[in-house]
């Protein structure tokens, strides 16, 4: 049924206000079964479920009133003392919350489904009557009580009579039309809606529209009028110089003045407009509470889930990248990594584990990191299945530093587990993290000791859009290295290099470095005198390290990152593209590519 | 040529047996004519300077800045196998829409926009010119004194991407 508003605007300020809404909505409640006795948090979860209430009762959205209205009902009995929070009556009105999710995005996607939803109002109702003294089990009391009911027409009027505010009731009622044609045997064959809902809430979090601070409009608008002003002096003096009132020793120094302050004013201009791209990391975070919840149920362990750091920002197109990979080391964390209560009893610990989930700025990177207490990464079990697995040999294990064993996990198809559970085991959702995080040029670092814990580290750009880079000449061309990944810069002469089995590699310090000749990988003509001096860029992803052999450094140069498009999109050794000053595109180099595929790409030859 | 006073408008202008009227651009390779259709033309510029990508395929000469959008440049002499010719004054590069990203494409000239009805379009005889893929070729107008290829490119690039992501 396509929607029937009048009002665009009036749909729009609504679906924004919801939305928001129900984001802060799953957060409240899952704090609020661990501080349920906070009248402030139940107020205010009332007051959103509410407001959502009213505002689709206003629009005619009949599926979401009668939703809502039931899940208000319920909460206003929690709120009155007259029914006490079980995790039981949680998992219901949590349920309701999805539900309302899958209601909310169908509206937004512009077409009301028409949805079951009596079975979740069916486990609200006796929530409605129940005696306080006896709370549990209202799931299992319900379905025969539903089952008795023809038509859902007939749950709706029957169940609610010793509810306190019949008075309200028929509104909602009178407009049933959308669900009541359905036949209830049908809609009792349909799946449970929150599997859907689920998906829905995803959904809700709608990143194509931003809210700006008014302030940081303002300053942007005042950097915009000078950088309006300098663009007229710039006129001014190109007059000046055309007409003869200028000669060019004064035009020199006057637009030496000017590109200063030119400079100085799109410099400030770009802070603002990645200002206002930025948002705080919570966006992702707060989803969190919720899957640890219910991933703790359906594993039977106990979890305590601390969150540090939410306000973090960070840019939005890394914060839409980030969440599926925290998803999967979160259920990877809670899955392997947390014993089960009783286990952990025996090894001495305390019976609920802790997952500490932590974000923080470190200069231009922001450091996500997702730590747990539980037995740890067992590098001789890993590497014992990675062999059965076939994913490596005997021979290469046995060659292995113990931080190489720990990234065989990020194998796709490695797993501990023997059989795929729905929760874990089928060796995907690792090497999802490992591609997404490189994506995003980051980088993971595993620490973990076994019985302690193991804690996940990831390092992530605070942008996409705007990169500092270290500018090298290849043979007469030029290319550009994230500064991010560069450790150090070294002349040498070439004569100290040595060759290990057709490698080349220079004795650095105390470590032994591999090469990478980048005219070798990029195939460049040579087009200079052999020289023996040449310039290494030291650079590292994860704890490896390759130094890539250039033959000049231009210079350090802050450069936004432009995409080759679609064609070229997955050139090896190349992460993108740039602009020079001059108007020349200069590439940019692969770090991860060059440390991961580097030998390779210098063996072949 | 008479059609070029038929109105543009597309209805008024099937009229007859002369089909639906449309205009191409028409650029030279290696002493042949080609033709695309214009809709798909964005606009035509002199040789600026090229960036080398490299792993990539022969025939992608790299890549150049058109007003702050970095887009990939296609040499065709290249890419149908032509004997490779220094560029010249008359050397061009067509920047054009191929679903939905711009590519620009070194011809050897751009030398005008012509009218064409549809009907004139004849199917392309079994062999053609060597080197050029079948695939994209839409067709070939034979006018009096002139033999003008019709190229879709669209098709040349669906088939390129094939192989570009299978040896990937």
């Amino acid at each position: 049924m396509p929607i029937d508003c009048e009002d665009q605007e009036l749909l729009e300020g609504f679906l924004a206000e919801t939305t928001e809404l129900l984001e802060k909505l799953d957060d409240d409640l899952i704090a609020l079964e661990k501080a349920s006795d906070d009248p402030e948090l139940m107020n205010r979860i009332f007051r959103s479920i509410h407001t959502v209430k009213g505002a689709s009762s206003f629009l005619g959205f009949d599926l979401l009133v009668r939703v809502t209205h039931k899940t208000e009902d319920v909460l206003n009995r929690l709120r009155k003392g007259e029914l006490q929070l079980t995790s039981e009556i949680m998992d219901v009105v949590l349920e309701a919350t999805d539900l309302v999710k899958t209601l909310v995005s169908d509206i937004k996607g512009g077409e009301i489904v028409d949805r079951e939803i009596n079975e979740t109002i069916n486990k609200l109702i006796p929530l409605l009557t129940e005696q306080p003294a006896a709370p549990a089990q209202p799931a299992a009391e319900t379905p025969p009580l539903v089952a008795s009911e023809d038509s859902p027409a007939s749950t709706e009027t029957a169940a609610p009579q010793p509810e306190q505010k019949p008075a309200q009731e028929p509104p909602p009622a009178a407009a049933m039309p959308p669900a009541a044609p359905r036949p209830a045997p049908e809609a009792a064959k349909k799946p449970a809606p929150p599997k859907g809902g689920e998906k829905g809430g995803d959904d809700l979090s709608d990143n194509t529209t931003v809210r700006v601070d008014v302030k940081r409009l303002d300053d942007l608008m005042n950097q915009v009028g000078e950088l309006v002003l300098e663009r007229n002096r710039m006129i001014q003096l190109n007059q000046d110089l055309q007409g003869g009132t200028s000669d060019h020793i004064l035009f020199s120094e006057e637009f030496g003045k000017l590109a200063k302050r030119m400079s100085f004013v799109t410099s400030e201009l770009q802070m603002q407009v990645l200002k206002m791209r930025m948002i705080p990391v919570e966006k992702v975070f707060k989803k969190f509470p919720r899957i640890v919840r219910s991933l703790a149920r359906d594993l039977g362990k106990e979890v305590d889930l601390q969150i540090f750091g939410e306000e973090t920002e960070l840019d939005r197109s890394v914060v839409d990248e980030i969440g599926d990979p925290l998803i999967h080391l979160i259920r990877n964390a809670m899955d392997h990594g947390l014993e089960t209560p009783d286990d952990r009893i025996a090894a001495g610990k305390q019976r609920t584990g802790t997952l500490i989930l932590a974000a923080v700025h470190e200069g231009n990177s922001i450091i996500i990191s997702i730590k747990d207490d539980g037995r740890g990464i067992d590098t001789d079990r890993v590497g014992r299945k990675a062999i059965e697995k076939g994913l490596i040999t005997e021979d290469q294990l046995a060659a292995m530093s113990q931080r190489e064993m720990f990234d065989l996990i990020f194998l796709p198809g490695f797993s501990t587990k023997d059989q795929a559970s729905d929760l874990s085991g089928r060796g995907v959702g690792m090497d999802v993290v490992k591609t997404n995080i490189k994506k995003l040029n980051g980088l993971i670092e595993i620490k973990s000791e076994k019985g302690m814990g193991s804690e996940f580290i990831l390092r992530l750009p605070l942008t996409l859009a705007i990169i500092q880079s270290l500018l090298v000449e290849v043979e007469g061309e030029i290319y550009s290295i994230p500064l991010a990944s560069v450790l150090e810069t070294l002349r040498v002469d070439q004569r100290e290099f040595h060759v290990i089995g057709g490698q080349e590699v220079l004795k650095l310090r105390d470590m032994v470095l591999p090469l990478v000749r980048l005219e070798q990988v990029f195939n460049v003509k040579r087009c200079h005198e052999q020289d023996n001096f040449c310039y290494i860029v030291v650079i590292g992803s994860a704890d490896k390290r390759v130094g890539l052999v250039v033959t000049r450094l231009v210079g350090q140069q802050e450069v936004a990152i432009k995409s080759l498009g679609k064609y070229l999109a997955n050139v090896t050794g190349i992460a993108g593209s740039t602009i020079l000053g001059d108007g020349r595109v200069a590439l940019i180099v692969d770090p991860v590519g060059m440390v991961d595929g580097g030998e390779g790409a210098s063996g072949t030859r | 040529m008479s059609n070029a006073l038929v109105p543009m408008n597309a209805n008024e202008a099937r009229t007859g047996d002369h089909g639906e009227l449309i205009q191409l651009v028409s650029f030279s390779l290696d002493n042949e004519e080609y033709g695309v259709d214009v809709l798909k033309v964005r606009e035509i510029i002199r040789m600026p300077s090229i960036t080398r990508v490299p792993n990539t395929p022969h025939y992608v000469e790299g890549v150049i800045n058109l007003r702050g959008k970095v887009i990939p440049i296609i040499n065709m002499r290249r890419r149908f196998g032509l004997c490779e010719l220094e560029y010249d004054k008359q050397t061009r590069i067509m920047v054009m829409d191929v679903e939905g990203e711009l590519m620009g494409f070194i011809v050897d000239a751009v030398s005008e926009v012509i009218r064409i009805s549809s009907s004139e379009i004849q199917p392309s005889p079994a062999v053609v010119t060597s080197g050029i893929d079948q695939e994209c070729i839409a067709g070939v107008i034979n006018q009096a004194e002139r033999l003008l290829v019709l190229l879709d490119l669209q098709k040349m690039f669906s088939q390129d991407e094939r192989q570009l992501f299978g040896n990937l």
